[in-house]
């Protein structure tokens, strides 16, 4: 067989792939704080000998974190905290510091700001918060100051990141950085929001329908092939 | 084909946050009853290509890698626990929390259980108890032939009679607050008991140490709020569907696999 069907297959596998990143984008659309994905294809040129065309493979190289601004959604929780623009959350989980944008929090039995997994939050400094058990009227000032009527608690940290893109995503709406991430300058924090998954529907069913209809061109193609080698085979038969 | 799967996780998800919207409908003129709100997280990455691998064919490292997400799953059912509006009754011991804190109650069990519902009535042997018949503690006894009782806001309870100018101190109504009411389980009845979660009932006189005061005569609505959770089921609904077509779409592809021979 020559390559045109193995060119034909990396892009069905890759387009089964696509499918999988929107079908995971979809399923998370009510994940608080989730960032949707996608997949970035390139070429993998094997180069032909002289006179000869060069062959070109897809393959999904690398994937792409959007980083537009979910929807907030107004829960009025005293520790529900959104960020408007750039920056995540850091928390402390068993494999180390990790970021997030998915902002509902609250004080565990231990009176330490956790996450709805129970992973800790940290602070600026990255120590964990403690809210004393008898903190009433609890208010989280825009720069993620946390004061109840008595007294200061403690700061939410807020991160930025270089290239979002750089991030490595894990379950829990988690993100593993290789670089240190850095203090933000001025964020905004917003107590009584959380961030809604930034899952835009409608792009994502357009491109499924792509994705689909590319999948079945590509079959197509493949069927195609399988024919003209049939016919090819038949042909030469002929001839013997 | 893993986008099948990942759909029905997220089918999944969609029909968990509607039994979670349902149920806080269902709710919506429970004395003392807290909103629930279903969270959820994201699954496992499948890694495809390390971030940082150096490329076969040109030698460049790769800067961000392939990662492929597998669905989605419930993390949490958290309570909203804001103060819910109050209503008034005019109850002589319809106690509404203004404020953190629970009504701590002896379970038939003999373990404690909190509340938020004020709704208090009398037994046949004069002692305060719950709409279920549970005492409260410390057990308060009302005597025979009180024309009245007053519950000030830090809950001490006073019975005034007919024949007496000065009332009559009776007991103190205490609130117990937790460090986590998020982590308190549900037993249904309005009730609630302390877990791991939740930390140790911190009990005191209502206005002390962040605990609420107790206003009398009224009942503390049900924190539900109506728009906000049909707002919530469409998207629910909605979300529900998309995942559906997720569903057609990948299924219809592999239907055009099976045509190839």
């Amino acid at each position: 067989m020559d390559t045109t069907s193995y060119v034909a297959i990396t892009r069905q596998s890759g387009l089964l792939n696509e499918m999988q990143t929107i079908a995971n984008n979809i399923a998370n659309a009510a994940t608080t704080g989730y960032r949707s994905e996608g997949l970035v294809f390139s070429e993998y040129v094997q180069q032909g000998g002289e006179g000869s065309s060069s062959v070109s493979m897809a393959t999904a190289r690398a994937h792409i974190t959007s980083d537009v601004q979910g929807g907030l959604s107004k829960t009025g929780g005293d520790f529900d905290l959104a960020i408007e623009g750039d920056g995540f959350f850091m928390v402390e989980t068993p494999n180390g510091p990790r970021l997030t944008r998915a902002g509902g929090f609250a004080p565990d039995a231990f009176g330490e700001l956790v996450t709805a997994l129970g992973n800790r939050v940290l602070d600026a400094g990255g120590t964990p918060i403690f809210v004393p058990p008898d903190a009433a009227n609890v208010t989280i000032a825009r720069d993620g100051t946390i004061s109840s009527d008595t007294r200061l608690i403690g700061q939410v940290g807020v991160f930025t990141v270089v290239d979002p893109n750089l991030l490595a995503r894990e379950d829990g709406v988690l993100f593993r950085f290789d670089e240190e991430p850095l203090p933000a300058d001025s964020p905004t924090v917003l107590q009584g929001f959380l961030e809604q998954a930034n899952v835009n529907p409608v792009f994502e069913i357009a491109r499924m329908i792509e994705v689909q209809r590319s999948y079945e061109a590509g079959q197509k193609l493949l069927d195609r092939e399988d024919e003209r080698i049939r016919n090819v085979v038949r042909t030469l038969g002929q001839l013997l | 084909m893993n986008a099948l799967k990942i759909a029905a996780t997220g089918m999944d998800a969609q029909q968990m946050r509607v039994e979670v919207i349902a149920n806080n409908l269902a709710n919506m003129n429970t004395t003392g009853y807290n909103a629930r709100r279903a969270e959820f997280a994201d699954l496992h990455y499948q890694t495809l290509q390390q971030a940082g691998t150096i490329s076969a064919s040109d030698g460049t490292v790769l800067p961000t890698g392939v990662q492929l997400g597998l669905g989605v799953r419930p993390a949490a059912v958290t309570m909203d626990v804001s103060q819910g509006s109050l209503k008034q009754t005019g109850g002589d011991l319809d106690l509404a929390i203004e404020g953190r804190g629970y009504i701590e109650v002896s379970l038939p069990s003999g373990a404690s259980g909190y509340t938020r519902d004020g709704g208090l009535k009398l037994n046949g042997d004069g002692q305060v108890v719950t709409k279920d018949g549970y005492p409260l503690v410390p057990d308060i006894t009302i005597p025979e032939g009180a024309s009245r009782v007053a519950v000030n806001a830090d809950g001490e309870l006073y019975a005034y009679f007919s024949d007496q100018v000065e009332a009559q101190f009776l007991g103190q109504i205490t609130l117990a607050n937790f460090t986590n009411e998020k982590g308190l389980e549900a037993i249904g009845g309005n009730m609630f008991i302390e877990t791991a979660a939740s930390g140790q009932a911190l009990v005191g006189a209502a206005g002390t140490e962040g605990r609420g005061h107790l206003r009398q005569g009224y009942l503390e609505a049900s924190s539900v709020d109506a728009v906000r959770e049909i707002t919530e089921l469409i998207e629910a609904q909605r979300g529900y569907e998309l995942n559906a077509k997720v569903i057609t779409a990948a299924d219809q592809m592999l239907g055009a696999t099976t045509q190839v021979r």
